[in-house]
């Protein structure tokens, strides 16, 4: 085992590969700027957060400028977080590292290094040669049972934090996410979409009487008897996702249970005829059944491209690095990752397509319709429904597909740890395609790729309610306060949308796309408050004036299209050559052979050149990706630059315009300052004045420094030798 | 009029504000691929004997540079001028030979052209150029030699280029003698921080010199620096038939037709290698930047013909280091005498006399110049569209820039050589009166084939150049010592520096550059040897920081991208799409801003509000189309 003490020392032995790696939870994301007074040590604990056990002397290795150093400190350990505390100055901006995964090898007697790798790639090395025995195994212990032991979902930090933060939170009431938990919200969402003409909010789930998992409330088609719900406990009927403009639906279904009896399969073939006889007539479209646990992807699948993908990222050293640098492509590919982000984009777009082209229902089918029919369905509304696109719209989706769809949280991202074969990041999956439309449609979008980051990162934060249970009844159940008298009122989580929670106001103006430009008009309909003030309207003229598209827009040009521009080719991406395939192909070449209406349908690029790896997520904490100065990040401060201007000139015009005096209207700006900021802000703000000293640092040191040059000669193969 | 297939769209010129229009043209060395189509059937049309055996419905030409041409004769009555216009192209092409002599351009164009380029980018053929670029970069050490001016030094080299000011012309011929074709130490770059960046050909091993000529070559490769580093540039980088193979694997990736299926996509691009060839390039150029401005000394580039990767090299480090060349004049520049001046071989590097020689060296330099637009977007006046351009322009034969080997024949084509008798004599110069050349144009000339609206598109809207300040940090001025035996010597190889006993081979030991080096993936920093010993920074990078100016590329595999917009034009599905309006759309907004409210400033606010809906006042509806386009426009035909 490796416990190099300080830079530089010892000579190559290489530490052997840990035997077993596993993740535990990172907890909440400080901001730093806390803690920058001088000395604090202190640690900061929230509310109802305990101290498990701590060491001292402990060294965390640095990595900076690609060369390793040391800083002595406190390691710490609480129900919520591991944190280091420096008693250093220079190891002021690391204080408070939380989140961790240990590995290290066999808990032999007393492991002299400790490795953590943390669910967003951050990895953190601290040696305990230099710290007690004593300490070291309770420290280890402690980490290895609090973050890698099952545990009660009771036992959450969650619970602990809400009971003991009960006064002192403030729940936002400018937030205007749709939550989805009472009828009204549902009738809201049917009234948005023009769905209410043919399906109807129903209660009957009220109190979970009839199921579990389903939400309270949910939207059935009109006709639908209500006893057929409670017929297989919600199994077999079609639960409503949205409608589009033209009337078409996406509906989802859970599969009714597999049952070996010829007589109650009998019974459930003849219930499941009635059920889609109500939807099969008028006026309901003609219904296209996607079954996605059968001729899709598989969560295994997923799973397993995960993990392979993931570890691409998750840097121990600087070795490791440029070890699968070489083959990175190909390692890339063989993880799968990028291909099933394809597949999943591929199978919303052709769903797109039956709904908008063809005028068809689509009914998703899968076992308990909680993981990849929240997925699929979400992906078809962000392409097309433009609300889904501003902040408010996605995370009103992600309520409605996802926490009350059922998606299980708490399972997917083995919170408990209790079964490691039910963790499968299929919301992360959701993400990354989302990150894949948003980077290649930025103006299309409200929120920016720093919003999804940080929201994939929202995933293991214990404080917030929103990813941390199965269902919805299951948080119901629990927001009792235990033991105490019942009278109490309940607790009161926290959801992740208040992002001011997390998140100072000038830190949040880095979520929101200054690009983003609302649509020009919006119809009398449109609810009250969805308008924000600080969006940006366009003073030109919309570039595009393309009308919104109409019932069978596409139809109508693709024959025209087709024939000139693609001519007979048949693309060699989709090789098959059935009419579905052949339905697909036109709709997708044509869509992209049009400008494109913000505002208006969105479909992504799947061909392989396009897929690409999310950098800012995953990159972000290696060092050696750094580019200083450039990437993204340059662009966007002189995009903000010109925002600025833009919105302080409009102002001007404003001011003649009503002869009155506007507002101040300053933008906060994190990116105006003049110092070049590196391309992994605003992530890593590491320290780098220097280059990576690629060069040998014995010849340096000997430049100039003649007397050196007879010794080090012997160090390098002569030229000559070669 | 070169060689060329044109298609000119209805509504079309003659007299509009280009000669060419760049989107339809097609030079015949460009053709690499002729399909005819017809119904179901598809021919390949291009050896001389090929035969049409139908009448086409479209034919589609693929350029060499990743451009697709597709003319459909749809129409009614255009079958016979189809069959006559394929055969046509199909001989033509047969018959062309890009070095046939040069017929020259409309000269009414040339006039107003020569005319109407802002600052002229200086084309590096007189000494005149040459001093001015020398006094731009302030090397107060160097000199413009004129003993090359009859070309009999080596033809290849340009007729002036920078020594040092203590070496005398009869010193420079001595020791030139002793280099590969005559391809001796000059100038490359002189960092304002004092130390010098020099490129030479190998030494020539089958040469004697004697002392003197040994002292000579010594003290041109030292320049007066006390360190000197001698850099292998052909070690560590592809090979050049590494780059033609790279460049040929990666043609047959990105054919419409290739049949990679999408989820193989990423290996079969990193088997082609020119990604990591890309990066290979940036890594060793990032290492030459850090040793050029980070100490005072003399960095040598030395490659055997010294025609290739050290200008490669050369001008990425250049690009890296100097803020002035990421300007559209300064990268011009830079091209004009790193590459063009300098005697990169374009013909031959570019398959126009045959093919063993070819190696599209100059693309592959292009590519790493896009990388660094990609990851500095801020820092770089010119844009992608720029690269895209130029990219294109290596096969247009409209002027001679990229069409010779040499200086020499470059010269000897436009007529120049009859100014033998100019002699260059510092402090006072006069031009040489009524030479030609004056009007000879260059491939800097884009009025030629672009339009304004074009050219406007070479700007980068997000270029930023306060982002980084190019103020210097102060840096004593080396003094130049008295010439003797180098105090110390270093060869720089495979990301490492190794002390040498001399600069020269002669001597005793075996040459130095006599190992044919291969392209490697370099070991060492990874493997604990090097990089775990000596982990720690050498205490002078403290004292002596990077430089503001200087940008540092990623290298990393995630960080070297494919240049989708200019190897993915031949894909119809490809180049469907938008690119997003992001800043140039802001930027006009801006201006459409700042232009109302200058117009409202007299008035009185009450007129104004009648004024908004006034329809002059709102950007006409063809300049906002200007806003959002194609995301391969300007550059991409398809539909014809």
């Amino acid at each position: 085992m490796l416990g190099k003490g300080v830079v530089g020392g010892g000579g190559g032995t290489k530490a052997p590969k840990p035997s077993f790696v596993s993740y535990v939870r990172p907890e909440e994301i400080h901001t730093n700027e806390k803690e920058v007074t001088e000395k604090e040590v202190t640690l900061h604990l929230l509310p109802g957060e305990q101290l498990l056990c701590e060491a001292s002397t402990v060294l965390k290795y640095v990595q900076e400028d690609s060369c390793q150093h040391g800083v002595y400190g406190r390691l710490v350990c609480t129900d919520f977080k591991i944190a280091f505390l420096g008693d250093d100055e220079s190891a002021l901006d690391n204080d408070f590292d939380e989140k961790k995964k240990t590995l290290f090898g066999q808990l032999k007697k007393y492991p002299e290094k400790l490795i953590i790798h943390c669910k967003d790639l951050r990895v953190f090395q601290f040696c305990l040669r230099y710290t007690k025995e004593e300490e070291v195994k309770r420290i280890v212990s402690g980490i290895i049972h609090h973050t890698q032991a099952p545990k009660l979902l009771k036992r959450l930090f969650l619970f602990s934090y809400a009971t003991a933060a009960q006064n002192n939170t403030v729940t936002d009431p400018k937030n205007h996410t749709v939550m989805f938990d009472t009828l009204k919200d549902w009738c809201w969402e049917l009234e948005r979409t023009k769905g209410n003409m043919k399906y109807k909010a129903v209660s009957v789930n009220e109190g979970y009487k009839v199921c579990e998992r389903l939400p309270a409330y949910f939207v059935v088609p009109t006709p639908l008897p209500e006893e057929n719900v409670q017929r297989f406990q919600g199994h077999g009927i079609p639960i409503w996702c949205w409608s589009c403009h033209n009337g078409s639906a996406l509906l989802k279904m859970s599969a009714l249970p597999k049952e070996q009896d010829d007589g109650i399969l009998q019974i459930q073939k003849s219930f499941l005829d009635g059920v889609y006889k109500t939807i099969h007539r008028p006026p309901y479209e003609i219904v296209k059944t996607e079954d996605l646990s059968s001729n899709f992807l598989s969560l295994q699948e997923i799973q397993t491209a995960y993990s392979k993908f993931k570890q691409l990222f998750l840097i121990d050293n600087s070795t490791e690095f440029w070890d699968t640098d070489i083959k990175w492509f190909s390692l890339l590919e063989s993880s799968s990752w990028l291909d099933i982000i394809r597949r999943c984009l591929k199978k919303a777009i052709e769903i797109t397509e039956c709904m908008e082209a063809q005028n068809m229902n689509v009914l998703l089918l899968e076992e308990n319709a909680s993981d990849l029919c929240c997925l699929i369905s979400s992906l078809v509304q962000l392409m097309m429904d433009p609300h889904c696109r501003t902040r408010i719209g996605f995370q009103s989706l992600i309520q409605k597909e996802w926490v009350m769809g059922g998606h299980c949280f708490l399972d997917r991202c083995n919170h408990l740890r209790q079964n490691d074969k039910e963790e499968v990041p299929v919301f992360l999956l959701f993400l990354d395609c989302v990150w894949q439309l948003v980077h290649q449609h930025p103006p299309a979008f409200e929120f920016t790729e720093t919003y999804l980051t940080v929201l994939s990162d929202s995933l293991y934060i214990p404080i917030f309610s929103t990813f941390f249970f199965n269902s919805p009844h299951q948080k119901d159940t629990n927001m009792g306060r235990e033991g105490q008298d019942t009278q109490s009122k309940p607790l009161n989580l926290l959801t992740v949308w208040d992002w001011s929670v997390q998140f100072e106001p000038k830190a949040q103006t880095l979520l929101k796309n200054p690009l983003y430009v609302e649509k020009p008009k919006l119809d009398k309909g449109q609810r009250k408050g969805m308008r924000f003030k600080h969006q940006r309207q366009l003073s030109l003229p919309l570039t595009q004036s393309k009308s919104s598209p109409k019932r069978g827009f596409f139809r109508e040009e693709t024959d025209h299209l087709i024939k000139n521009l693609l001519g007979k080719r048949i693309s060699k991406l989709i090789n098959s050559s059935d009419e579905l395939q052949d339905n697909f192909r036109e709709f997708y070449d044509s869509w992209h052979s049009k400008p494109t209406d913000y505002h208006g349908l969105l479909l992504p690029h799947i061909e392989g050149p396009e897929i690409k790896v999310w950098a800012q997520r995953y990159l972000r904490w290696i060092p050696e990706a750094q580019i200083l100065g450039g990437g993204r990040v340059a662009t966007m401060s002189k995009l903000l630059e010109m925002m600025e201007e833009v919105q302080s000139l409009q102002e001007k015009i404003d001011e003649r315009h009503h002869s009155q005096q506007a507002p101040q209207a300053e933008a906060p700006c994190l990116l105006r300052n003049s110092a070049r900021l590196s391309s992994l802000f605003p992530f890593a703000l590491l320290q780098r004045h220097s280059s990576k000293p690629v060069l040998p640092t014995s010849g340096w040191k000997a430049l100039g420094d003649e007397d050196d040059l007879a010794k080090r000669e012997d160090e390098f193969v002569d030229l000559g030798d070669v | 009029m070169p060689p060329r297939v044109t298609f000119q769209p209805c509504g079309w010129q003659q007299n509009q504000d280009t000669p060419f229009s760049s989107e339809y043209d097609f030079a015949l060395v460009n053709i690499g691929r002729l399909e005819a189509v017809s119904g179901l059937s598809r021919v390949q049309l291009l050896r001389p004997g090929s035969l049409l055996k139908f009448i086409p419905e479209e034919i589609m030409i693929h350029g060499r540079d990743f451009r697709l041409l597709r003319v459909g004769f749809e129409a009614a009555g255009l079958e016979p001028q189809a069959f006559q216009v394929t055969m046509a192209i199909v001989q033509a092409r047969a018959q062309s030979n890009p070095a046939q002599p040069y017929s020259g351009i409309t000269l009414s164009k040339a006039g107003q052209g020569s005319g109407s380029r802002k600052p002229p980018v200086p084309l590096m053929e007189t000494a005149e150029d040459w001093e001015t670029e020398r006094k731009k970069q302030a090397a107060r050490g160097w000199r413009v030699s004129t003993v090359n001016e009859r070309f009999d030094v080596a033809t290849s080299l340009p007729r002036y280029f920078w020594v040092p000011n203590r070496i005398l012309d009869s010193e420079v011929r001595r020791a030139f003698g002793h280099f590969h074709q005559g391809r001796g130490p000059r100038l490359s770059w002189h960092h304002p921080g004092g130390s010098d960046l020099l490129r030479c050909g190998g030494f020539y091993t089958a040469s004697d010199p004697n002392k003197e000529d040994i002292r000579a070559v010594e003290s041109m490769l030292q320049a007066g620096h006390s360190d000197v580093v001698l850099v292998d540039t052909m070690d560590e980088l592809p090979s050049l038939a590494d780059v033609q193979l790279a460049h040929l694997r990666l043609r047959a990736l990105c054919l419409p037709d290739s049949s990679v299926a999408e989820d193989k996509w990423l290996s079969a691009l990193e088997g082609t290698r020119w990604l990591d060839y890309i990066r290979a390039c940036l890594r060793k150029a990032s290492d030459i930047s850090v040793l050029v401005t980070s100490r005072v000394r003399s960095v040598i580039l030395q490659e055997r013909g010294d025609r290739d990767l050290n200008g490669l090299l050369s001008s990425l480090v250049q690009l890296l280091s100097a803020p002035e060349a990421r300007t559209l004049f300064g990268f011009q520049s830079l091209v004009q005498r790193e590459w063009v001046a300098a005697g990169h071989p374009f013909l031959t590097r570019l398959g126009g006399t045959g093919a063993s020689e070819e190696a599209p060296v100059f693309l592959l330099f292009l590519d790493c110049v896009w990388q660094l637009l990609q990851q500095f977007p801020a820092d770089f006046e010119f844009s992608e569209f720029f690269l895209l351009a130029l990219h294109d322009s290596v096969r247009v034969p409209d002027t001679l820039t990229f069409l010779r080997n040499t200086p020499w024949e470059r010269g000897k084509q436009s007529g120049q050589l009859n100014s033998y008798t100019q002699v260059y004599t510092p402090g006072y110069s006069q031009p040489p009166a009524g030479n030609s050349f004056n009007l000879q144009l260059s491939v800097w000339d884009w009025d030629l084939r672009y339009s304004n609206a074009q050219i406007l598109q070479f700007q980068n809207p997000g270029y930023d150049p306060e982002h980084c300040p190019d103020s210097w940090l102060p840096r004593p001025q080396p003094s130049f010592l008295i010439p003797g035996p180098p105090s110390s010597v270093w060869l720089f190889s495979r990301g490492a520096l190794t002390p040498l006993n001399q600069l020269c081979p002669w001597r005793d030991s075996p040459s130095l550059l006599a190992v044919s080096s291969r392209w490697l993936p370099r070991p060492a920093i990874s493997s604990e040897s090097l990089a775990d010993q000596e982990w720690g920074l050498p205490s002078h990078w403290g004292a002596c920081p990077l430089p503001p100016g200087l940008l540092l590329p990623g290298y990393l595999g995630p960080q070297i991208r494919f240049w989708k917009r200019c190897y993915l034009r031949g894909r119809p599905e490809v180049q469907m799409g938008l690119s997003s309006p992001t800043i140039s759309g802001l930027q006009d907004e801006l201006s459409h801003l700042q232009e109302l409210l200058r117009k409202w400033t007299p008035r009185i606010s009450p007129e104004v509000h009648s004024k908004k809906r006034d329809p002059h006042t709102i950007l006409n509806p063809t300049e906002i189309v200007g806003i959002l386009k194609g995301q391969f426009h300007p550059f991409w035909i398809t539909r014809c």
